[in-house]
């Protein structure tokens, strides 16, 4: 994988969760990511696509692949047009959930993944880019 | 595709092993099969066999946390069994709990355990040694 590779997975129904998932999987392995990042990887997107899911409905999941001079990574971002968060530092923090959830979501999947930013705005939408990076 | 969650029954244990890369819908199915199969056997312990699972996600995690609390009301003791190095590093790193549910490297450890647990039950009940 020399060339930047990039698609888009649609998040409607529960179960594309899932998909998203799997599809993350077969990337990060692809791309030589061992058996603990990949698992790192996969449960970052397992749950922020469940947060699509749960607080706007729907959205998207764009993928891309990511080079550096003695990196390659692979970036997720996980767009919704749903409500926004509110406050977002109280989002951040550990077992804060306005979904029932357990509230580790957010803060779960930064310290899994290398990098995480966040663009809300209340009633426009939600977009979580995260990024793992692999040394050469 | 995704396949679904295997309940078997062995002597009086619950042996129930999930599929590599659970949906939504299968890791719910997990709380409805498990504890419908409790109540059919009469059985003393669950084995949760999760070395085929390749991610715990927070909702999973929940879900098997919330399952074994119920099959603590129901009078069994639940065992969590076969965790993957990667998926026990990843949930720590998540911080995900699973209660205060045992946990047992593999599955044979777990029958092992099951099998002294219903002894000492017995033996709690007033069955005579042998």
């Amino acid at each position: 994988m020399s060339e930047t590779e990039q698609g888009t997975v649609p998040i409607d129904v529960e179960a594309d969760i899932a998909v998203a998932r799997r599809l993350v999987r077969d990337i990060a392995g692809e791309m030589g990511f061992g058996v603990t990042e990949t698992t790192r990887i996969i449960t970052a997107a397992s749950e922020l696509g469940r947060n699509v899911f749960k607080y706007a409905g729907k959205g998207v999941m764009h993928w891309r692949t990511l080079q550096k001079e003695d990196a390659c990574g692979v970036e997720l971002r996980f767009e919704d047009h749903g409500p926004g968060i509110a406050d977002l530092d109280a989002a951040m923090r550990e077992g804060h959930s306005t979904g029932g959830g357990l509230g580790m979501g957010l803060p779960g999947a930064k310290r899994l993944m290398d990098e995480m930013d966040i663009r809300t705005s209340v009633g426009e939408g939600t977009t979580v880019v995260v990024r793992k990076w692999r040394q050469r | 595709m995704n396949e679904g969650i295997a309940v078997l029954k062995v002597r009086d244990v619950l042996l129930v092993t999930m599929p590599a890369d659970p949906d939504d819908a299968t890791v719910s199915a997990l709380q409805s099969r498990t504890l419908d199969a409790m109540e059919q056997h009469d059985v003393k312990a669950l084995i949760l066999d999760l070395s085929k699972v390749e991610i715990l996600d927070s909702y999973f995690a929940r879900t098997v946390a919330e399952t074994a609390r119920m099959v603590t009301l129901m009078g069994g003791e639940t065992l969590i069994a076969g965790m993957r190095p990667s998926v026990a590093i990843t949930a720590t790193e998540l911080n995900v709990t699973l209660g205060a549910t045992r946990t047992v490297l593999t599955v044979d450890r777990a029958l092992d355990l099951a099998g002294n647990l219903s002894r000492n039950k017995s033996v709690r009940k007033g069955r005579p040694w042998l």
